[in-house]
């Protein structure tokens, strides 16, 4: 039984594809479906332009959960969003745990070499570390 | 005039190439634009001669000096005086802590083991003792801490720790004479006067387009740093100073506080620490590796043999105390202020320095790698098996992280 799905949701087109499959899920499942944006410091951060990075990215990502706010306005759905600061698969996992989450739906999209080297992709760290299961969307463009 | 529009466009895209790499690696833009200028000082010196980036003229000197000022005074606005007054006892004792186990412990080891002069040994101590606030912060923010007593403690406790720094660079090195007095007895004054004066000035006559909060701000931080350097003390100790004393008004104006920081981080820090970085003589880097490792070792090792055990006794789990800790080593702005100080009132030499910056920017990056391998996401599992019974329907906690809801 799939009560609570989260979403982990950045704007990007394999987070609109997840979105879209997360949705449907819910729609099925009769679910709360949970919608969070993670606004990521510098990996390596310094003084006052850390806190302005944190500040902008989560201005950004108030904007960009807004946009779905408003795609599912109509929706009967039970629905939550969330805004934190962190990284993302940490994040994902804390908000998964704390909230008794059963699935978890997140897009996956190519990073640099150096941050796959840094941190691995979330998408692998979520799989990885998830209290339950996840559903990782892929994108392909056209 | 073409000869200094040549070097500041030069200058500029080295900045803009910094940039980009900060953006792509997802790293500090300071730690690229020091990287970049030493890298540039190398190729640019080597193939064209170090006349053409020019680092010593006077007009490059005032805009990177112009950076660590402003960049100073906004770190020192970031405080939060409610919370500093209400835990001022208990963040003052953990920021002493913070400061003085690696400032006493890196002396230590460059007198002893070095063989630094001892004038050299103390400024390599203060180099090696800061911590980055705003990692901490963000650190905090993370945990979800930022509203708990703990996290307000360690975050005020950060400010003490560069505050103690940059005292330490503003004493230690200057003569006390009478200038010291008259600059002690006007800057009390200052910081006496400027926050009852700065937010009634401003209602008056800001909020034009004419910048007055800008000109106004930087009056003070120009004229006092000009006391300071004056009795031979270090303008950024004013800066900070007056930040801590302006945060509770001016640093609550967000909108003025974002063009301080465009103003800055546009045009003004990239001059600083791309010049900071061209000084870095890195064959005398290479020719001698073992003081910046030596440094880095021991200030990773003081930091946390001061800093775990108290956040330990407040209470702190073990694993979030040692990811504090760990971040709490991390300081790159003071620890490169204060080395450039160094060089530039020739306490240090160039080999020094070179030593003293790659240890600095060592402390920026090695505390995080270690933290993120060894306790990002595996102490979520920890928590989570600990605690597998905890309230798996009730609402999230820590809502104060969040933004919306």
């Amino acid at each position: 039984m799939i009560r609570k799905i989260l979403l982990g949701y950045d704007g990007s087109a394999s987070a609109n594809k997840a979105l879209d499959f997360a949705l449907q899920l819910a729609r099925t499942c009769a679910s709360e479906l949970h919608v969070l944006a993670v606004a990521r410091p510098p990996e390596f951060g310094d003084e006052v332009e850390t806190k302005a990075v944190i500040e902008n990215s989560r201005r950004h990502y108030e904007q960009v959960i807004g946009g779905v706010r408003a795609k599912l306005a109509n929706e009967t759905l039970t629905t939550r969003f969330d805004v934190v600061i962190g990284h993302p698969a940490e994040q994902l996992v804390r908000y998964a745990e704390s909230n008794g989450i059963d699935h978890i739906v997140v897009g996956h999209r190519g990073q640099t070499l150096f941050e796959r080297w840094l941190i691995g992709s979330v998408a692998r760290q979520v799989i990885a570390y998830a209290p339950c299961a996840v559903t990782v969307v892929r994108h392909r463009p056209p | 005039m073409t000869e200094i529009w040549t070097q500041a466009a030069l200058w500029l895209a080295l900045a803009l190439i910094a940039t980009l790499a900060a953006i792509w690696l997802r790293i500090a833009t300071a730690l690229s634009e020091i990287v970049v200028g030493t890298i540039a000082q190398l190729i640019i010196g080597a193939a064209l001669g170090s006349a053409l980036l020019a680092g010593d003229a006077s007009w490059l000197k005032f805009l990177a000096g112009a950076g660590a000022i402003l960049l100073t005074f906004l770190a020192g606005a970031e405080l939060d005086p409610v919370v500093f007054r209400q835990q001022w006892k208990r963040a003052t004792l953990i920021g002493l802590v913070s400061f003085a186990a690696p400032f006493l412990g890196c002396a230590a080891i460059a007198l002893w083991g070095l063989g630094w002069t001892p004038q050299a040994s103390w400024l390599a101590g203060l180099a090696m003792s800061t911590t980055s606030v705003a990692v901490v912060y963000a650190v905090m923010l993370e945990f979800g801490l930022n509203t708990t007593e703990y996290g307000k403690v360690v975050l005020a406790a950060c400010f003490v720790t560069d505050l103690a720094t940059v005292i330490g660079l503003g004493v230690i090195f200057a003569p006390f004479t009478i200038k010291t007095l008259i600059f002690l007895g006007v800057g009390a004054v200052a910081f006496v006067v400027l926050p009852w004066l700065t937010p009634r000035f401003f209602r008056r006559y800001g909020n034009r387009p004419s910048e007055l909060e800008a000109k106004f701000l930087m009056l003070c931080l120009f004229g006092l740093g000009a006391l300071a350097t004056w009795a031979d003390s270090e303008a950024v100790l004013p800066a900070y100073l007056i930040g801590m004393v302006l945060a509770g008004t001016v640093g609550k104006n967000h909108a003025l506080i974002r063009r301080l920081r465009t103003l800055t981080f546009g045009l003004l820090t990239p001059f600083y620490f791309i010049r900071a970085g061209s000084l870095v003589s890195l064959p005398a880097l290479v020719a001698a590796p073992a003081a910046f490792v030596i440094l880095l070792a021991t200030k990773m090792v003081t930091k946390i043999a001061g800093v775990y055990p108290v956040t330990r006794a407040m209470g702190s789990p073990r694993q979030e105390a040692a990811y504090t800790t760990l971040l709490m080593s991390t300081g790159l702005t003071f620890g490169t202020i204060s080395a450039l100080f160094g060089l530039s009132h020739q306490i240090i030499t160039q080999a020094q320095y070179s030593a003293l910056v790659a240890a600095v920017i060592g402390s920026a990056v090695v505390p995080t790698l270690i933290a993120n391998a060894f306790f990002l996401p595996r102490h979520l599992l920890g928590a989570a098996e600990q605690d597998s019974s905890r309230v798996p329907d009730t609402p999230a906690e820590e809502p104060a992280r969040r933004t919306s809801s």
